[in-house]
């Protein structure tokens, strides 16, 4: 399909955006019209939509203002929000990474000693049935290091509990 | 880091104050009643469902009042501004039809048709749905936006988001194929224009 414009389909349209038509309309422009496929088209297509237009405008139902630009105001509100809160759950995040991180690290480095306990159980079991302070897993303080490895595994867990309890609280 | 930027900033208030709107509610009010019912009228004749307008002139209202850009538009003037409420609806019509679900695009509903004043009216309100029917969703936008409202091409482009030099040629096939359905309907309107 090919374009092909007329030389007075300005003129039409400016007739049809008056308003009026087709009573502004010359007989010379009307008789133009029924020769002129692309004029003629025009025409009836403006004038169909701007009835069309006017009829759909007149049937519209409008809501309040008032309400549209208070749901706007608490969206608008609700998005600095979320804004606001963004970096915050990423910190949330980064720390309860770092926490899971810390406590795998220190499970990994316990295995060792918690494999030493397991053998020091079987090779005493006389012990166990005998005297209850054998219960105390003494080879678990054997090494000066093991206490000072304790404390930070409570740490680690009040401190992944407290995170655990503000993301609940939170999303609640 | 961000601690320091964010958290006094919370304290301070300046999340509700970022949340103030770029337009106070009397100005949008009457920026609404001027173009609340040309707004609908599109929404209602390119979907064919006047509940869907209904639903897609309130979210463009309220996504025109959430966007920076009404105070701008303001300072342009209420046509720019009107354009780029057509603009936000468009693209919503385009989400809509986007969906999986949009089954009913086609069809119009009985009681849009049905809320008539005038014979006259209900005329040509048939006549032009079941024509727009049979066209595509962009030819009936472009040519609601070009006959309806009189947009140029470069104020289409701006709407539609398509090029300005190819508006003429979809536009010029548009009116072509809707202006033969329109006489098919109703074979003596082409004789009398």
């Amino acid at each position: 399909m090919t374009l092909s414009p007329c030389i007075r389909e300005k003129e039409v349209k400016e007739l049809l955006a008056r308003g009026g038509w087709p009573q502004t309309c010359s007989p010379e422009l009307l008789a133009h019209l029924s020769g002129c496929r692309a004029c003629g088209d025009l025409a009836l297509v403006t004038e169909t939509f701007k009835n069309a237009r006017a009829d759909a405008a007149s049937a519209a139902k409008l809501g309040s203002a008032g309400a549209l630009w208070w749901r706007a105001q608490l969206r608008r509100r609700n998005a600095a929000v979320e804004r606001v809160g963004r970096p915050i759950l990423g910190a949330q995040i980064f720390a309860l990474s770092v926490s899971l991180f810390i406590a795998v690290g220190f499970l990994a480095l316990q295995a060792k000693d918690g494999l030493n306990l397991l053998s020091w159980f079987k090779h005493r079991p006389e012990a166990l049935a005998l005297h209850l302070e054998v219960l105390w897993p003494s080879a678990l303080f054997s090494s000066g290091w093991s206490l000072a490895l304790l404390i930070p595994v409570f740490a680690t867990l009040a401190l992944l509990s407290g995170v655990v309890v503000y993301l609940a609280l939170e999303k609640q | 880091m961000l601690w320091e930027s964010v958290l006094p900033n919370v304290l301070a208030g300046d999340a509700p104050r970022a949340a103030e709107p770029p337009m106070d509610s009397d100005a949008f009010a009457g920026f609404y009643e001027r173009s609340a019912q040309s707004l609908w009228a599109y929404l209602a004749r390119v979907s064919g469902d006047a509940a869907l307008a209904d639903d897609l002139m309130q979210e463009s209202y309220v996504r025109y009042l959430c966007a920076s850009r009404p105070a701008a538009n303001l300072a342009e003037g209420e046509v720019a501004g009107r354009r780029y409420l057509f603009r936000i609806a468009t693209n919503l019509l385009r989400d809509y039809w986007r969906k999986p679900r949009a089954a009913s695009i086609e069809e119009i509903p009985e009681e849009f048709l049905a809320t008539s004043n005038s014979s006259a009216q209900a005329d040509s309100r048939a006549m032009l749905g079941s024509a727009l029917a049979l066209m595509r969703p962009r030819d009936r936008q472009l040519l609601w936006l070009a006959h309806a409202e009189g947009y140029s091409h470069k104020e289409i482009a701006e709407v539609t988001g398509l090029a300005t030099a190819s508006i003429r040629l979809l536009l010029f096939r548009a009116r072509r194929k809707i202006a033969r359905l329109l006489r098919e309907q109703n074979p003596k309107e082409g004789g009398e224009l």
